[in-house]
């Protein structure tokens, strides 16, 4: 009886460190929220933290499914900031009232839809852009994209003369600050979009490619994937999911300048990396961004409360990363 | 050097390897006289690299003893062997071809002109040397040019001018003549008498029979990690030469391969590829039923080959025909769309997906059949297909969700099998089925084979392994640097038989 018993614990000890090792993100975040819930005495639990944390995080995480799917497929994405940085600014210049004198477009009461299709288009060009190169021009994605960030900033400063593009319509700002009930719209877009991209991801071949070119891309070619046009398409939906979340931004801030969004880039491949998406490629799911999304989001939150100074939590945020892709290049690297 | 009248250069006495599993190197004794050329054949997996692989410090033996002009050394890197005066000639050029002709000889070892603690690089030396090393070699090369705009055969002779400028006393060549035309390789030959006038030894690893007898003086024959025997070239003759590079018992097992080859499939017309070094001028065909072996030495091109049928290479000229249609293959999904699966070499490199599972591993090559109309993949129809193949094919998993990279080699092949049948071929090209697998997991693989093809498929296997190759093909045929130099019916294909049109360089 008593050896039987042994045997059980031993068994359920061992289901849970294959448990652990197989959801080293999640366990992460859990003990980080906890261990942030101990410090705040339970403050961070209330409804509000959770709100504000949601709202804060929620344009980020766009960024983060798109960039996310591009490291499945062992690309990587730097311009991420400054497109969306040159989103933002584009969707605002189309949602300033038409009262405001130094408007972009003085005068001008634009249909609430062109904004958000300008934005998002504006995205979905430069992920296209980012695609052709590295598919068909052969660049090194991480100079194509160097060289479309610096071509994105250029374009922002060029398109508001370097100027803030504010007093955003408050119809246009409500999309973004909204809430449904007591949910903030945000949290809901974004898990619209995570439904979107898990079913990308899990259910259909355009998924499956991603991670087989990810995984071994010349294995992927003899199997008759478009290795190519497979490339185009996961930077170009990476443009459209950019798009959006420039458009939210611009409405979150009620406003874009030549600021907004910088170093977004940072952000998102640090939570992809934190959420268990290997640089090593092909490895990855939806759910793995989301976590890696709030567990820097706790992370930024309980610095801020435990008073941190802001140039603190860049440092922090740097080893963050590098510590995450220790760990990933320790998981996955030694078969390579 | 004056007293040197040791009879050998370089000795290398008894040295064994062996690798888990394998008996790589079994007792083998090299020695090498001074100013000769030494020829060093074998089959394909001989053991003659390893042998180098030895001598140069790569791999450590586990037994034996190498000796250098009388003195017993032990190399533990390629440099320490070139500065003892040994050096290699890859088959692979190893160069720098952004850098010039001068900074690529003397790399690593610049002269340099100290001006205080500091050390700048002396460029009027390293030029007036190479000059002068050129000179001595009777090479026409300008030392300042970018080694990358050179040819194939000049920047070869330039690695001989390295090799040489180290004072080497013996200096081994693998497989120098593969990418060199008839002109090239006969420049070569030249370069390599100057050398042995000089007093060098050269070891001359090669393939091919015609050379053998034009440039060496004395030949040894590997065969399964032991040295048959070491002959004066001219005691020795090519039908000798061929017995004793494959004399051995066929220790390898078959099934029998009863099917009959019904009409032709598959046609191919003169097959040319775009690129000039690699086959020429090929025309086949393949019949239902039929397996047809594709044999060779390294360097054939039968690799490009079949690539090149499946799409994955460029072609310059010629047609291939799938049932009697001309067929525009560009990409492998042309060739998927044509019935065509390729099964390639490289496992590790062009085959698996290591993280993803046995079941997607199975099913990649096939998703446009299970794709619901909502564009939705039918993963329950996935999975119970690729589980009926893999389970017909007796791959051993603990379960069909497990990473394919935790599986042993030859289960890995089964799940590659699998993945192709799963596209419903009509032909299968499998290259070097059974490389890396071990010696049970092979005869299921034959097994396989010859039940694919008493079903009716076609089947195209390229293979370094004359058992194999015999063993399983209703027909052999034999490319050589790139030509079809013959077709064996069954009854004709003996190791013999093959090697000779193997080695008929032309």
């Amino acid at each position: 009886m008593a050896a039987n018993n042994a045997a059980g614990t031993l068994e359920a000890r061992k289901g849970f460190r294959a448990f652990i090792s197989k959801n080293t993100n999640l366990v992460t975040f859990i003990t980080l929220a906890v261990g942030l819930g101990l410090l705040t005495s339970g403050r961070s639990f209330e409804w509000p933290s959770v709100r504000n944390l949601m709202i804060a995080e929620s344009v980020r995480a766009f960024a983060a499914l798109g960039v996310g799917m591009i490291i499945i497929t062992r690309g990587i994405d730097l311009s991420i900031g400054y497109v969306v940085c040159l989103v933002a600014s584009v969707a605002a210049s189309f949602a300033q009232t038409p009262d405001y004198t130094a408007a972009l477009y003085p005068g001008i009461d634009f249909p609430l839809w062109l904004p958000l299709m300008a934005g998002v288009v504006t995205g979905g060009i430069f992920g296209l852009f980012n695609g052709v190169l590295i598919a068909y021009g052969k660049l090194p994605a991480f100079i194509a994209t160097l060289g479309t960030m610096s071509i994105a900033r250029g374009a922002q400063l060029i398109y508001t003369r370097a100027a803030v593009v504010g007093s955003l319509k408050d119809s246009y700002k409500v999309i973004s600050q909204g809430s449904l009930g007591p949910i903030p719209n945000l949290a809901i877009y974004v898990a619209i979009a995570c439904v979107f991209i898990w079913i990308l991801l899990r259910h259909t071949k355009r998924g499956t490619n991603f991670y087989a070119i990810g995984g071994n891309s010349m294995a992927a070619r003899v199997s008759g994937i478009n290795v190519e046009r497979e490339t185009v398409v996961v930077y170009t939906y990476a443009g459209l999911l950019y798009g959006i979340a420039g458009c939210l931004l611009a409405g979150r801030l009620g406003l874009a300048n030549a600021l907004t969004a910088n170093g977004m880039e940072l952000d998102a491949i640090a939570a992809v990396t934190v959420g268990g998406i290997s640089q090593t490629g092909g490895v990855g799911t939806m759910s793995g961004m989301i976590i890696g999304v709030l567990t820097l989001g706790i992370i930024n939150y309980g610095m801020t409360y435990l008073g941190v100074d802001s140039y603190y939590q860049l440092l922090v945020k740097g080893f963050i990363i590098i510590v995450a892709v220790w760990f990933d290049m320790k998981k996955y690297a030694r078969r390579a | 050097m004056s007293d040197d009248s040791r009879e050998y250069v370089l000795e290398m006495v008894g040295v064994s390897k062996s690798f888990p599993g394998v008996h790589a190197l079994d007792g083998v004794s090299l020695r090498v006289r001074p100013g000769k050329v030494h020829a060093l054949m074998g089959e394909n997996g001989a053991g003659k690299s390893t042998l180098m692989k030895c001598l140069f410090g790569i791999y450590r033996e586990d037994a034996g003893e190498i000796t250098l002009k009388g003195e017993k050394v032990k190399f533990h890197s390629a440099k320490d062997a070139l500065e003892a005066g040994v050096s290699m000639i890859h088959q692979e050029l190893s160069n720098v071809p952004e850098r010039s002709v001068r900074e690529n000889i003397w790399l690593g070892r610049e002269p340099l002109r100290r001006i205080g603690p500091m050390g700048f690089l002396d460029h009027k030396k390293m030029h007036e040397d190479t000059t002068v090393l050129m000179k001595s070699l009777d090479m026409e090369i300008d030392p300042a040019e970018r080694m990358g705009g050179l040819s194939i055969s000049k920047q070869q002779a330039c690695e001989i001018a390295k090799a040489v400028s180290y004072n080497a006393s013996v200096v081994v060549m693998d497989e120098p003549s593969s990418s060199l035309t008839e002109t090239e390789t006969a420049h070569l030959f030249k370069i390599i008498r100057d050398l042995t006038s000089k007093g060098v030894a050269v070891i001359y690893i090669s393939h091919k029979m015609s050379e053998i007898f034009q440039v060496a003086d004395e030949v040894s024959i590997m065969r399964d990690g032991r040295m048959i025997g070491t002959f004066p070239v001219a005691d020795i003759d090519e039908d000798r030469l061929i017995k004793l590079m494959v004399g051995r018992d066929n220790t390898h097992r078959f099934p029998p391969v009863e099917s009959t080859p019904g009409p032709i499939r598959l046609e191919i017309r003169d097959l040319t590829s775009a690129n000039p070094r690699s086959f020429k001028n090929v025309s086949f065909e393949l019949r239902q039923g039929e397996i047809l072996g594709i044999g060779g030495l390294v360097g054939a091109q039968r690799t490009e080959l079949v690539e090149a049928i499946f799409g994955l290479r460029r072609l310059a000229s010629g047609e291939i025909l799938v049932d009697g249609e001309k067929a525009e293959i560009r990409t492998p999904r042309d060739a998927i769309a044509r019935g065509i699966a390729f099964i390639t070499e490289d496992r590790r490199g062009s085959g698996i997906f290591p993280l993803l599972s046995i079941t997607m591993n199975t099913a990649i090559a096939s998703l446009d059949s299970y794709v619901s109309p909502a564009l939705l993949l039918e993963h329950k129809r996935i999975e119970a297909e690729s589980r009926k193949l893999n389970e017909a094919l007796r791959t051993k998993t603990p379960s069909m969700s497990t990473l394919i990279q935790n599986l042993s080699g030859g289960n890995q092949q089964k799940v590659l099998v699998s993945r192709w049948l799963m596209t419903l071929p009509d032909i299968l090209i499998m290259d070097e089925p059974t490389r890396g697998i071990d010696v049970g997991a092979k005869f299921e693989i034959y097994t396989l084979m010859a039940d694919l093809a008493k079903n009716g498929k076609s089947i195209i296997m390229v293979s370094s392994e004359m058992p194999e190759l015999i063993g399983m093909s209703h027909r052999v045929m034999v490319l050589c640097a790139g030509r079809h130099t013959g077709t064996l019916e069954k009854a004709q294909a003996t190791q013999e038989s093959i090697m000779r049109l193997a080695t008929q360089f032309e």
